[in-house]
C-alpha cells in the first residue's frame, strides 16, 4: 500500500486520479484505519488530505460558513459563529464518537463513509448543505443528499475528493437541532437520528422546515412531508403529531441487531418531533 | 450513609483528616482507609501483566477455530500453512491426540446430582471429530510472530459436513431437539433435587396465594480489561512445563492440568501468573490454549505466546448465568412466605467447563430463599448442554442467580396481592439469628431489617412520591427498586500463608490466594501491620507461582479475605508467639514479663527491648538455641473453613423510563452493605461498586446472543455486546454496616467481592417494573433495552 500526504489539492487529486487500483482519502481516518485494520478494505493508495492548508480552514463566506474537508468535530465544536448559526450541525458532529475521536473525525469524512446511520449527515441534510467537490474535471458543488447513493457508495467520480462543506446563511429567527438513539449514553452507532431545521416569522410562525431522518432507510432521508406540516404552525400539538407521523411514515429501515423495523419507524417520529421542539426553541432565542 | 459506619464518603473524610496523602502521617492498620499501594504500579504503567513478560526465542500461537455451531470435521489439510513464511509448528488434532493426553476436568462430584443422570463427556484441547460450538479449537498454529501465525492459520483448510445446531435453552431439552453428543440420547448434562419436595408441595396446597414467575437469567460475558493470555515454556533437561497465565488459580490449574490432561507428577509443572487485569472467575480454568502452549513449547524446544484478541475472547472465555427459571412463592393471607419451589434449566455450553456443574446447584442453593424466612424451599435444576461456548462461574456464580430469583419473585408477590415490596419485605425478613435454612445452611448472623432500612433512608424512600410525580410531569415514568440480597462466601475451604523474614529487615507475604487487582497487596499488609507492627513499607507481597508458593486455593467466592486474611492474621500471631518465646531467650527474661507492642518485644519496666528483625537476626544467628525456640520467625500459618459466612445488603435503585423509547436512565443507586468486619473501607466499596456495575450492566445492557438456527455468536465485539461506561451509572454511595459481627473467622470478615454483583440486578429490574406497573407490566427479563421496554409499553 502507497501512502502519500501531498501538500496541494492538485497533487491530490493528480494521485488519485492517476491511482492504479484501488485508491482512498484519508482525512480524520476515524473510519478509514479502522477498515484497515480489520481487512475490510485493502486500497493500494492511501492519499492523506491533511496536509493541505486550504482544507483546514472555516471560512465566512457570503453569511454562512465553508468548512474545510480536513477540518475535525473538535475544531468545528470551537467555532463561535458555526455554533451560532448552525448549533444541530454541530452538536450532530460532536456526537460522533469520543473526545479521542473528535480530535481527528471530519464532517466531509462522514459524509463520504457514506452510512446511513452517520450522525453529521441528517444535519448536513437538514441544513440543506452543499459539498465542495474538486475532481481531474475541475469544481463542482453538490448537495450533501446527493453524495451518498447507498450503504458505503458516494456519487464521486474517480479522482475527486470532497473538499468542503457549506452551511449557507439563513434568515434571523432559524433554529436546527439533531437527535439521535442510541441504547448506550455515548459511543455508539445510531438507531435512528433525526435534525431539524426552521425559520420562524416575528409573530413565531414557521414559515420555512426542513427534516432529515438517518439510519431509517438505505441513505439518509429528507421528509418533505414532515417540512409541510410544520409550515404554516407555532408547533402546537397538530403539527407535532403531523411531524411524527410524516417522519414514521418516511422510513423503509431493515431489522437489524440495534433495532427492529417497527422500533426504528416510531422512534423516528418521536426524536423528529422532540428536535423540532429544540429547532423551535432556538428559533425563538 | 444514615445509621451506618464506614460510609465511603466518611472513609475518604477519615483519610484525608488523617493524612493519608502526606507521607509519614499515615495510618495503617486494619479498618483504615489505606489507598491500595499497588495502584502506583498499575496506574502509571509499571504492572507486569503476561503480555509485558519477556521470553527469549519466543513463538507465538494462532487458534483455528470452528466457524460452525455444530459439525463434523470430515478434513483437515495443512500443507499450505505448514509451508507459509516463519511457522514453526501446526499441531492438529492428529498430533494432539497421539499425546494421549486425558480429558480437561470439570468438578461434577456435587452433592444432589441425582444418582445416573449425569453425562459427563470428554472436552479435549482440540475438538475431536465434531466441532460442537462456534470458536472450538480445531488446530494450533505455531510461528515466529504473531501476524505469520494468524496468517498460516487462515491457510488451514478445515472441511466440515454441518450438523443441525441447536442453542436456545429453552427448547434444547426437547424431545426433537439435535443431539449434541448423540450417544447419550439427549442433552441432559444432569439432574440436581435439593430440598423437601413433598413438604413444598404440601404448604403450596395450604396456601392462600401461589405466585408463580417464569424468568431468564441472561447469558452474559466476563469481558476483564486484560484479555486471557499464556505463555508455555518446556526445560527440556528437567522436563518442567510451565505455563505463565493471566490467570487466578495458578495450583489448581497445575493440579488440574498435571494429573488429568498431561498425566504428569504436579512437581514436573509449573505455573506462574504476574499481575492480572481482572478475572472475575472466568480466568480460574483450564483452557484449551493452557495446555496448547505448553505442549507447543515441548514440540518446538521454544517458548510459545497466546493472547487472547478481544473479539477472540467472546469465542474462547467462559460465558456466565444463562438459566431459564420458573419460581413460585406459597404466601399465607398475611403475606408471609411459607415456600419456594426453583425448577431451573441451566446452560452448560457444548461440555462441561472446570465448575460450570457448581455454579447453578452446589453454589446457588446455599443462598437459596435469601434474607427472608422461607420455612420449605425445594430446588430442581436440569443443566442442559448446548451449541454454544461453555458456561462457568462469573462474579457471584450461582449467587447472584438465586438473589435474582427471590427479589424478583418477592416483587411479583407484592404486584399480584397488591402488597407495597417495602411492606412485604419488612413482613419477611430473617430478625432471629442464628436462622437455619431449609436446605441446610445457618445463617449465623445479620441485622437484615437494619440494613435494608438504612438503605431506604439514605436514597430517600419517604420522598419517592414526590420525585415519583416530578417525573411524570416531565413526561417521564419514575421506579424504584429494592434487592435485599444474601451472598455465601465460598471458594477453596483452607489455606496456607507465609510470613516469610528476609534478611533486608523486611517481611513477606507468600499468598496462595491470588488478587486480579482485588487490593489483596494492601488489606494483607493492614492484618501484618496491625498484629505485628511491622512498618507498612516493609511488608512484601508475593503470588501466584506454583515454584515459590507451596500450596493456594486461589480465588474465587469472594473467600481471599475471609480465608485467606484469617490464615495471615493466624501467621502473625504465630510471628508473635514465637517472637516472644525467642525474646525470653535473648533479653534473658520471664515469659510474665514479656510485653510486645509496635513491633517490639520489651521487658516490662525496664529499657531492654528488641523489635522484630532484630529478633529474626539473632536468632537466625544464634548457635544454640532452647527447644522452645523457633530459629526463624518465618511461619506458615494455616486456616480451614469450618462455617460459612454470609455478606448480604440491599442496594435500592431509581429509574426514569423514557414511554417513548423505552430508554432507561439510572438516576440513583444506594448501596448498603453487611461485610462482617471491614479491613479497608475504600477497598471494600470497590469491591461493592466495582461488582454493582456489573450487575446494573447484565441489567441493562449486557447480553450474549446466539442466532437461532446457525447457532452463529451475533455479540461477537464491544460493538455489539455493550458493556456498561462511567456515564451509566450514577454516584454510588456505599455504607457498611458492622453491627452483625460473624465470628465464623478469626477476621470476623463475610467477604465482599462478588456482593455488588449479585445485589444489582434485581434492584435496576425491579424499579423499571415499578416504573411501568401503571401500564400492567409485571416482569421483563434481562437485559432491560430500550426497544425491550419500549415493546412492553405498546402491549402494556
Amino acid at each position: 500500500m502507497q501512502y502519500e500526504a501531498p501538500q496541494t489539492l492538485d497533487a491530490a487529486v493528480a494521485l488519485l486520479a492517476d491511482a492504479r487500483g484501488a485508491a482512498r482519502v484519508l482525512a480524520g481516518g476515524t473510519d478509514l484505519l479502522v477498515q484497515l485494520r480489520s481487512g475490510a478494505i485493502e486500497p493500494d493508495l492511501v492519499v492523506d488530505i491533511k496536509r493541505i492548508d486550504e482544507l483546514k480552514k472555516i471560512t465566512a463566506e457570503d453569511g454562512g460558513y465553508r468548512i474545510g474537508a480536513a477540518v475535525s468535530g473538535a475544531e468545528l465544536g470551537e467555532h463561535e459563529g458555526v455554533r451560532a448559526l448552525w448549533p444541530g450541525v454541530v452538536e450532530a458532529t460532536e456526537l460522533i464518537g469520543s473526545t479521542q475521536v473528535q480530535g481527528r473525525a471530519t464532517m466531509a469524512g462522514n459524509l463520504c463513509n457514506a452510512s446511513p446511520a452517520a450522525d453529521s449527515v441528517p444535519a448536513m441534510v437538514a441544513a440543506d448543505a452543499t459539498a465542495r467537490i474538486v475532481g481531474p474535471d475541475g469544481v463542482r458543488d453538490t448537495s450533501v443528499r446527493d453524495v451518498a447513493t447507498g450503504p458505503g457508495q458516494t456519487s464521486l467520480g474517480r479522482g475527486e475528493i470532497v473538499v468542503s462543506i457549506f452551511l449557507p446563511a439563513r434568515p434571523a429567527r432559524s433554529g436546527d437541532a439533531y437527535l439521535r438513539f442510541i441504547p448506550r449514553t455515548e459511543m455508539d452507532i445510531a438507531v435512528v437520528g433525526a435534525a431539524v431545521s426552521v425559520s420562524l416569522d416575528d409573530e413565531g410562525t414557521c414559515v420555512a422546515a426542513r427534516v432529515s431522518l438517518g439510519a431509517v432507510a438505505a441513505r439518509v432521508l429528507l421528509v418533505d412531508e414532515g417540512a409541510r406540516v410544520l409550515i404554516g404552525t407555532k408547533l402546537d400539538d397538530d403539527a407535532l403529531q403531523a411531524l411524527a407521523a410524516a417522519a414514521s411514515a418516511a422510513c423503509s429501515p431493515i431489522n437489524d441487531k440495534r433495532g427492529t423495523i417497527e422500533f426504528r419507524t416510531d422512534v423516528a417520529g418521536v426524536l423528529a418531533r422532540r428536535a423540532a421542539q429544540t429547532a423551535f426553541e432556538r428559533a425563538k432565542g | 450513609m444514615p445509621g451506618l459506619t464506614n460510609s465511603p464518603g466518611a472513609a475518604i473524610d477519615v483519610a484525608r483528616k488523617q493524612g493519608n496523602t502526606r507521607p509519614g502521617m499515615e495510618k495503617f492498620g486494619i479498618g483504615q482507609a489505606v489507598r491500595r499501594r499497588e495502584d502506583e504500579r498499575f496506574l502509571t504503567g509499571a504492572g507486569r501483566y503476561i503480555d509485558d513478560q519477556h521470553f527469549a526465542n519466543l513463538t507465538h500461537g494462532a487458534v483455528v477455530r470452528s466457524p460452525h455451531a455444530h459439525a463434523r470435521i470430515v478434513s483437515i489439510d495443512t500443507g499450505e500453512a505448514e509451508a507459509a513464511p516463519g511457522v514453526v509448528a501446526v499441531i492438529t488434532p492428529d498430533v494432539y491426540f497421539a499425546q494421549g493426553f486425558g480429558p480437561i476436568p470439570a468438578m461434577t462430584a456435587i452433592d444432589g446430582i441425582v444418582e445416573g443422570t449425569l453425562n459427563h463427556p470428554p472436552r479435549h484441547a482440540l475438538a475431536d471429530a465434531t466441532v460442537r460450538y462456534v470458536g472450538e479449537p480445531v488446530v494450533f498454529v505455531v510461528a515466529e510472530t504473531k501476524f505469520k501465525a494468524l496468517a498460516a492459520a487462515e491457510l488451514v483448510t478445515v472441511g466440515y459436513e454441518e450438523l443441525p445446531a441447536v442453542v436456545d435453552l429453552a427448547h434444547t431439552l426437547d424431545a426433537d431437539s439435535p443431539m449434541i453428543w448423540p450417544e447419550a440420547g439427549s442433552n441432559l448434562a444432569f439432574r440436581f433435587e435439593k430440598g423437601d419436595a413433598a413438604g413444598v408441595e404440601a404448604a403450596f396446597e395450604g396456601a392462600a396465594h401461589r405466585v408463580t414467575l417464569d424468568l431468564v437469567n441472561n447469558r452474559i460475558a466476563p469481558m476483564a480489561i486484560e484479555p486471557r493470555g499464556v505463555v508455555g515454556e518446556y526445560d527440556a533437561e528437567s522436563g518442567t512445563l510451565t505455563l505463565n497465565v493471566s490467570g487466578q488459580a495458578v495450583h489448581a490449574q497445575r493440579n488440574q492440568m498435571a494429573a488429568a490432561v498431561f498425566k504428569v507428577e504436579p512437581d514436573s509443572m509449573r505455573v506462574v501468573a504476574g499481575d492480572v487485569g481482572g478475572g472475575f472467575g472466568a480466568k480460574n480454568f483450564v483452557y484449551p490454549e493452557n495446555i496448547l502452549v505448553m505442549l507447543a513449547a515441548k514440540l518446538t524446544g521454544r517458548p510459545v505466546k497466546w493472547i487472547s484478541e478481544r473479539s477472540e475472547a467472546f469465542l474462547s472465555e467462559v460465558h456466565a448465568r444463562d438459566h431459564v427459571t420458573r419460581a413460585e412463592l406459597a404466601v399465607d393471607a398475611e403475606g408471609r412466605f411459607l415456600a419456594l419451589s426453583v425448577d431451573t434449566i441451566a446452560n452448560m455450553g457444548s461440555c462441561l467447563s472446570t465448575m460450570g456443574p457448581v455454579v447453578p446447584t452446589a453454589a446457588s442453593w446455599v443462598s437459596m430463599g435469601g434474607t427472608y424466612v422461607v420455612p420449605n424451599i425445594h430446588m430442581s435444576v436440569r443443566a442442559a448442554y448446548t451449541n454454544t461456548m461453555p458456561v462457568d462461574a462469573y462474579r457471584g456464580a450461582g449467587r447472584p442467580e438465586a438473589a435474582y430469583i427471590m427479589e424478583r419473585l418477592v416483587d411479583a408477590a407484592a404486584f399480584d396481592l397488591g402488597i407495597d415490596p417495602v411492606e412485604i419485605r419488612r413482613r419477611n425478613f430473617v430478625r432471629d439469628y442464628p436462622y437455619s435454612m431449609p436446605l441446610g445452611l445457618t445463617i449465623d448472623c445479620g441485622d437484615f431489617s437494619g440494613t435494608f432500612e438504612a438503605a431506604a433512608e439514605a436514597i430517600g424512600l419517604d420522598g419517592f412520591d414526590g420525585r415519583r410525580a416530578a417525573s411524570e410531569a416531565r413526561g417521564r415514568a419514575r421506579g424504584i427498586g429494592l434487592s435485599s440480597y444474601l451472598e455465601v462466601t465460598l471458594g477453596m475451604p483452607s489455606e496456607a500463608m507465609e510470613l516469610r523474614f528476609e534478611s533486608d529487615d523486611t517481611v513477606t507475604i507468600l499468598a496462595g490466594t491470588h488478587s486480579t487487582g482485588q487490593g489483596h497487596e494492601t488489606a494483607y499488609a493492614q492484618i501484618v501491620h496491625e498484629t505485628l507492627g511491622v512498618p507498612f513499607d516493609r511488608i512484601g507481597f508475593r503470588q501466584g507461582d506454583t515454584a515459590a508458593i507451596a500450596v493456594g486455593g486461589g480465588h474465587g467466592g469472594s473467600r481471599s479475605l475471609k480465608i485467606g486474611g484469617s490464615t495471615l492474621l493466624r501467621s502473625a500471631q504465630s510471628v508473635r508467639e514465637k517472637g516472644r518465646a525467642a525474646a525470653v531467650h535473648i533479653l534473658d527474661a520471664a515469659a510474665d514479663d514479656i510485653e510486645f507492642a509496635d513491633g517490639l518485644f520489651a521487658v516490662r519496666g525496664t529499657n531492654r527491648r528488641i523489635g522484630l528483625f532484630e529478633l529474626e537476626r539473632a536468632v537466625r544467628e544464634a548457635g544454640d538455641l532452647p527447644e522452645t525456640v523457633a530459629p526463624t520467625l518465618t511461619t506458615v500459618g494455616r486456616f480451614e473453613r469450618e462455617r460459612h459466612s454470609f455478606p448480604n445488603g440491599c442496594h435500592i435503585a431509581e429509574v426514569d423510563v423514557d414511554p417513548e423509547t423505552g430508554d432507561v436512565d439510572l438516576l440513583a443507586y444506594v448501596i448498603a452493605d453487611d461485610f462482617g468486619r471491614i479491613v479497608n473501607p475504600l477497598i471494600a466499596a470497590g469491591q461493592a461498586r466495582g461488582g454493582a456495575v456489573q450487575g446494573i450492566g447484565q441489567a441493562l445492557l449486557e447480553g450474549v446472543v446466539y442466532e437461532p438456527g446457525s447457532g452463529q455468536l451475533f455479540t461477537g465485539s464491544l460493538m455489539d455486546y455493550a458493556l456498561p461506561r462511567a456515564d451509566t451509572v450514577p454516584d454510588l454511595p456505599v455504607g457498611f454496616n458492622e453491627a452483625a459481627p460473624t465470628d465464623t473467622n478469626p477476621l470476623g470478615v463475610k467477604g465482599a467481592g462478588e456482593a455488588g454483583a449479585t445485589g444489582a440486578p434485581a434492584a435496576i429490574v425491579n424499579a423499571v417494573l415499578d416504573a411501568l406497573k401503571p401500564h400492567g407490566v409485571r416482569h421483563l427479563d434481562m437485559p432491560l433495552t430500550p426497544e425491550k421496554v419500549w415493546r412492553a409499553l405498546l402491549q402494556g
